[in-house]
């Protein structure tokens, strides 16, 4: 089977879980005292989607977000976009909005938008009613789901969601154009001139 | 995203987000010290930024404005026992200078229809500029050219002339004729409107240069890992002006069999030449001191040769010493092959990318980040004249080890000044299509345009395509830079009349039209002045005018070194799949990686 590698973009405001549900999804793992994640710009993981496995990698905001400084960068070649709230959070659901715009502004046009309500494990505090968030995830044609990165739930589901919404590759050599990244070892060298 | 208290304690503040400040902010980063990275621009990468049309068009304006001089406050309130203040500057309107802004297109395009604000179906757009591409041949007669009579002088009026006639279309709308202009392919350049509806597809960079392929910044993007974070693309090809004519450079061995320029006896003393200065010779050091093209003309290789070597591969004018010469000619023929069949890359979205790249490094390893956000002023111990804190815009008392501060956030009255600032000429077109059509339409070209007149300045000149995501389809975007003699627009439009189409070039049938260009001057970063600032605050110098990016990674390598002598600089991140997490503790796989704290 082809990997196709996918960069997936996190958005949402400081503190509502975004590395959590990544953690999550990547390591089945939860960590109740989670510190702005250090040293991992991005994370994989490879899930397979009908012919094909996904590679997701998925780019956290490095904490760029707290002041509003992403860098236009960070949206660059993204396959998805998750904007994560806080559903015990009014604020939280209320600047997702703004999440959006920014995306456009920055974002691939062809962007897979997925609206993730996290912490629905403690649905008693809850502050964004379902049916809202649902609504405006619809009037964008974003995917919604909520999530519980503490509890496990719905974590896979969102990635699903968002693999059964990649286009499949049509024609993969068109896709393939001819930019690359630098690694350690450089292509062979051929053609040299002397 | 309310707004948030800064902490209040930092081992290093860095002021600016251009490439020498980004790159430090990752070193400091990367080896465990807390970095807080300010930047008062709402845009990453200073005078490094890439913006997309319309920001460009809204950057254009704020330099055309008058800057505001902002209110000093007196924070004296905030010095404690033994300090005094040092005010920066707050306003950076001396680097950049005469803007002048021509629009060469008609204002309102026949999709003017697509203003409106969510236009459906932008495939469809894009294949109609696609259509649009090879069209300009055959009409210039609708294009207005209102802006062309008016002298440089006027610029400031000219240049409002452009910003307002931007904003129209969407006033007196048009009959749109969309649907047809569509379907059938009629011959239309690409309007203003629709580079502004479109604008967000172009990565206009205010600095136009290149990686070498083995040159510093390459070595530190793979070194440092942050070369995850972009990609790259070839230079395809080197090109040159020469009698009226835009001509391939041959420089890889495949190129100088498959010239058709070339005769067989150009393509042997060719071959031996490159062949041969790879090693330093006696011969070649007989030369020292006298010019390259003294020691080129003796090595009998004809004037074609001679001018591509001169001119493309060592990238020297006629009076550079030999040993200079064949210095450039060798690192051109290192990097040869690397990558691609010139010594080049260029990142994808444009060299904008690059700061922000570094930044994102920095955050990664807990650097802190806020845009529009500066420092207003110094807390200086007497005693030992070293910076202890800043002040920042909101008032709020940070202190520091070191402090690093961009050059133009240094008030002149700092700064020793040994001669007047220099100044490089840049300017930007959108044309219509490449300046040497060939086979493939995505070519990423570097032209050597030597003076095209006695006094004046040898030209740089960058083609970007549209598949380096710098402009949109339809479209290419050009770069020329060069020492400044005069204005930007003295320097630059001498060249651009003659290697494009304007309304005031003549005879130019077959030269791609401009549609819409920016000229400004920028201060040269490498013109390195001294300051009195207390010795742990660190000027950084804006881009200069070379190709390469070695003087602004090695200014950030000397001040990472002078601050942490024994520590590496930017040693490689570990990979995703080698941090492991498990709760407790954390351990990375992989050689060369540090220790690296993850949670807790």
């Amino acid at each position: 089977m082809a990997i196709r590698e996918l960069k997936v973009c996190l958005l949402g405001d400081t503190g509502v879980g975004k590395s959590s549900i990544v953690c999550r999804f990547v390591q089945d793992h939860f960590d109740h005292h989670i510190s702005p994640t250090i040293g991992a710009s991005f994370l994989t993981k490879t899930v397979p989607s009908g012919n094909e496995l996904h590679k997701f990698l998925i780019w956290d905001t490095a904490g760029q977000e707290r002041f509003h400084s992403l860098a236009p960068m960070y949206y660059r070649g993204s396959a998805a976009a998750v904007i994560v709230y806080d559903i015990t959070k009014l604020d939280s659901f209320q600047t997702l909005k703004r999440w959006v715009k920014e995306l456009k502004e920055h974002g691939p046009e062809d962007i897979v938008v997925a609206i993730a309500g996290n912490k629905n494990d403690l649905g008693d505090i809850r502050e964004v009613p379902m049916k809202e968030a649902k609504e405006f995830a619809d009037s964008i044609a974003a995917i919604f789901i909520e999530t519980s990165a503490r509890n496990a739930v719905n974590v896979e589901e969102l990635f699903q969601k968002i693999s059964k919404q990649i286009p499949p590759l049509e024609n993969p050599e068109v896709e393939s154009n001819d930019s690359f990244k630098l690694t350690r070892q450089p292509a062979p060298s051929y053609r040299r001139c002397c | 995203m309310a707004a948030e208290e800064l902490p209040s304690e930092f081992d290093v503040v860095i002021l600016g987000t251009g490439l020498a400040e980004s790159v430090v902010a990752a070193a400091f980063s990367r080896v465990g010290q807390r970095v807080l990275h300010l930047d008062r621009r709402s845009y990453y990468a200073a005078n490094w930024a890439s913006f997309t049309f319309n920001s460009l068009l809204t950057w254009i304006q704020q330099h055309h404005e008058e800057p505001q001089p902002e209110e000093l406050h007196d924070w004296s309130s905030l010095l404690e026992e033994g300090e005094e203040l040092i005010y920066l500057s707050n306003t950076d309107s001396t680097s950049v200078r005469n803007l002048q802004v021509f629009c060469f297109t008609s204002e309102e395009g026949e999709e003017a229809e697509a203003q409106s604000p969510d236009a459906p179906n932008t495939t469809e757009e894009v294949s109609a500029g696609d259509a649009v591409k090879e069209t300009s041949e055959t009409e210039s007669a609708d294009s207005k050219y209102e802006e062309t009579n008016q002298k440089p002088e006027e610029e400031e009026e000219e240049e409002q002339a452009s910003q307002t006639e931007g904003e129209e279309p969407e006033a007196d709308q048009p009959t749109p004729t969309a649907a047809q202009s569509q379907s059938e392919p009629t011959k239309k350049k690409i309007s203003y409107a629709q580079l502004v509806k479109e604008g967000r597809r172009f990565n206009i960079d205010l600095v136009s240069k290149l990686l070498y392929s083995r040159g510093s910044l390459v070595d530190l993007l793979i070194k440092s890992n942050v070369s995850r974070y972009a990609e790259f693309k070839n230079v395809t090809r080197i090109l040159t002006y020469r009698h009226g004519q835009v001509e391939q450079v041959p420089c890889s061995r495949a190129d100088v069999f498959a010239s058709r320029q070339l005769s067989v006896v150009e393509k042997r003393k060719l071959m031996r030449y490159l062949t041969s200065c790879v090693e330093e010779t006696e011969e070649q050091r007989a030369y020292n001191g006298r010019p390259y093209l003294e020691f080129l003309c003796d090595q009998q290789l004809g004037n074609n040769l001679q001018h591509f070597l001169l001119h493309s591969i060592a990238m020297v004018t006629e009076d550079t010493p030999t040993e200079e010469g064949l210095a450039s000619t060798r690192h051109f023929l290192r990097c040869l092959g690397r990558y691609g069949n010139t010594p080049f890359l260029f990142p994808v979205y444009g060299l904008g990318e690059i700061p922000q790249c570094f930044c994102r490094m920095c955050a990664v390893f807990g650097g802190i980040y806020c845009l529009r956000h500066s420092v207003t002023c110094l807390l200086v111990e007497k005693e030992t004249n070293r910076c202890k804190a800043v002040i920042d815009s909101r008032g709020q008392r940070i202190s520091c080890s070191h402090f690093v501060v961009e050059d133009g956030f240094v008030g002149a009255d700092r700064k020793r000044l040994a001669t007047p600032t220099r100044f490089l000429s840049r300017a930007v077109l959108i044309t219509d299509g490449s300046i040497l059509p060939s086979n493939s339409d995505q070519q990423v070209s570097m032209i050597t345009v030597p003076p095209v007149a006695a006094g004046c300045p040898t030209v740089k000149m960058v083609e970007l395509c549209p598949s380096t995501m710098t402009c949109m389809p339809g479209t290419h975007l050009v770069h020329l830079t060069c020492q400044s003699v005069g204005s930007a627009f003295e320097d630059l439009s001498p060249v651009v009349t003659r290697m494009f189409r304007t309304p005031q070039s003549h005879d130019q049938e077959k030269n791609p039209s401009v549609l819409w260009c920016l000229y400004f001057n920028m201060a040269d970063g490498s013109e390195v002045k001294g300051h009195d600032l207390p010795s742990n605050v660190f000027v950084t110098f804006g881009p200069d005018g070379a190709l390469s990016h070695e003087h602004a990674v090695s200014q950030a390598e000397l001040i990472f070194k002078k601050i942490l002598p024994e520590e590496d600089f930017c040693p490689p991140a570990p990979n995703p799949e080698d941090i492991i997490y498990d709760g407790e503790n954390t351990s990375t796989g992989g050689e060369e990686e540090q220790s690296l704290q993850t949670e807790e």
